[in-house]
């Protein structure tokens, strides 16, 4: 759906963003990843079609991105709104910015505002609205125009627990129908909807992490127990070079090369060790981010 | 062109809201009758608060003309501090739409990057022509009741001349907000701008000509009724309106 081949961006003689080449395809929903001030805003903003780039393409269906504009929704991560305006008129307002026929914007307004959860709120104006009513107004004027592709920028970083809880539920339904791209530096929101994470450091993409890479190191398992063993080095083996204690029945294995679990099963057995559970051990996208942003 | 429309709508009806068409348009009002009521009655003031002691007003003086009288309302009070107060009330135009993440939303819609540009252009000349003409109408208003008639076709061509003065100050703020992010900061550089083009008159009366101050020179030849006008500086002002827009156009797509 959307190729970004070979970008360079420059701001003010600043590189922002170098090489920068990744593919989404239709229905997936990707998590843009990156320490703050990693580029991630200016990789959005190139791709919305806001910033013009230097270097590289920009394609959505095989076609330049300006070209595109109507097919894309956009939620910035300042997201203001005339405060004089109410919900419907801003509403109204992008909808003949998008091109939208008058008729169809009047059905369509209290569609989205149903949908977005603020149905009676259509007459506040923006100024009454609590922050997570902004944001949700926010991805409003995003989804009015039915858009094939959603790209939210922060979209939960500012909010307090209720209003994360509210936009999360909203993106969680609308994953459902649209593709969709998060830029966030929470990564606990991120694994919430992300089918996989694009990783960006320095303006540079270290990382495209997908379900399977993150099931894809066999060197860990994790291990419950039955009855706790007098000593933890009672699991070493010669396949296992460390035992991890995480709680008094959990271990984590750790072996030198890839492990291969029946033998680890097999030989547990043959020490008659009471086992509940083994599966390798699946590395969570923070522990995986931090090992590829980091500078050591 | 609808987008052109719908944006330059929103801006008018924003300036209603803030009612700054009432505001701006009481301040050019005061204004344009202070000076016509002080150069009539300076003696009465002066009487009346106090303060003349010393102070010799000789009863032969001229009276001046109405032409005059405009002319020091335009030059005195609107292009100084009629122009300051005018550049403070638009300065965030484009700062206020980039840091509450409102050119964001409007420029990743199908709208281009000139149709949201020539919309606050024109928005902020309608704004700011509405509240000058308002202003200098009653100035004219009192400037012939209390100093004689004058011609109103010429004061019509003077304020013909002058909007396309303050459609290049306009223009300049629009530059100034795409390299400036404070509107303090872009307010102060407008009007430093604006004041180096209207006194570069002083220093160089031919490069004058070639700036866009030169239309506010023919502006106001109106009132005075030169006839040796020179009429090239409207297209030097046109193309100096045309070389700031398209300069902001290039430095919005680049940062």
């Amino acid at each position: 759906m959307i190729t970004v081949v070979k970008l360079h961006k420059t701001i003010k003689k600043r590189k922002i963003l170098s090489d920068v080449t990744f593919s989404i395809a239709e229905g997936e929903c990707v998590g843009l990843l990156g320490p703050n001030g990693a580029g991630k805003t200016t990789l959005i903003k190139c791709m919305t079609g806001i910033l013009q780039h230097e270097q590289g393409n920009i394609t959505f269906n095989s076609k330049p991105i300006v070209q595109h504009k109507k097919n894309i929704g956009y939620l910035s991560q300042h997201t203001d709104f005339k405060p004089w305006m109410t919900c419907e008129e801003s509403l109204f307002f992008f909808g003949k910015l998008s091109g939208l026929d008058k008729t169809f914007l009047k059905g369509n307004i209290s569609a989205v505002l149903e949908e977005v959860g603020l149905k009676d709120k259509g007459n506040y104006k923006v100024e009454q609205l609590s922050g997570g009513m902004k944001q949700r107004l926010g991805i409003a004027q995003a989804i009015l125009h039915q858009p094939l592709l959603l790209i939210l920028d922060e979209p939960v970083s500012a909010l307090d627990p209720i209003g994360r809880n509210e936009v999360k539920k909203l993106i969680a339904r609308l994953k459902k129908r649209t593709t969709i791209i998060i830029s966030t530096h929470i990564l606990d929101d991120a694994s919430e909807f992300c089918d996989r994470y694009i990783i960006i450091k320095n303006g540079m993409i270290v990382g495209n992490i997908t379900e399977e890479f993150q099931k894809s190191d066999r060197k860990q398992i994790l291990v419950k127990m039955g009855n706790v063993p007098q000593t933890s080095e009672a699991l070493k083996s010669s396949e296992v070079e460390r035992v991890e204690c995480l709680s008094p029945n959990t271990f984590l294995l750790t072996g030198a090369v890839e492990l291969d679990l029946q033998k680890v099963v097999n030989d547990f057995a043959a020490k008659e060790m009471d086992i509940t559970s083994i599966e390798f051990y699946e590395r969570g996208i923070e522990e995986i981010f931090l090992e590829m942003v980091s500078d050591t | 062109m609808t987008k052109f429309y719908t944006l330059t709508c929103t801006e008018l009806v924003e300036a209603a809201k803030e009612f700054k068409f009432i505001w701006l348009s009481l301040f050019f009002v005061i204004l344009g009758i202070t000076q016509p009521l002080i150069t009539k009655y300076m003696d009465v003031i002066l009487e009346n608060v106090g303060g003349a002691d010393g102070i010799t007003i000789d009863p032969n003086r001229p009276v001046p003309s109405s032409a005059e009288v405009l002319l020091s309302t335009i030059s005195g009070q609107f292009n100084q501090i009629g122009l300051i107060i005018l550049i403070i009330s638009f300065m965030g135009l484009i700062a206020a739409d980039r840091n509450s993440g409102m050119q964001d939303f409007i420029l990743t819609r199908p709208v281009s990057l000139r149709s949201y540009l020539l919309s606050k252009l024109m928005g902020h000349w309608v704004i700011s022509m509405f509240s000058i003409s308002i202003g200098a109408v009653v100035s004219y208003g009192y400037t012939i009741f209390l100093f004689g008639s004058f011609s109103f076709s010429n004061f019509l061509l003077f304020l013909l001349l002058y909007s396309l003065w303050i459609l290049f100050v306009v223009s300049l703020a629009i530059l100034i907000s795409t390299f400036v992010k404070s509107p303090i900061l872009i307010a102060i550089t407008t009007i430093a701008a604006s004041i180096f083009f209207i006194l570069i008159k002083g220093f160089n009366h031919f490069l004058f000509q070639l700036s866009p101050g030169g239309t506010l020179n023919l502006a106001e030849n109106q009132l005075l009724s030169v006839h040796d006008s020179n009429y090239f500086s409207i297209a030097t002002c046109v193309a100096f309106i045309l070389l700031n827009l398209s300069w902001a156009n290039m430095n919005l797509k680049k940062s």
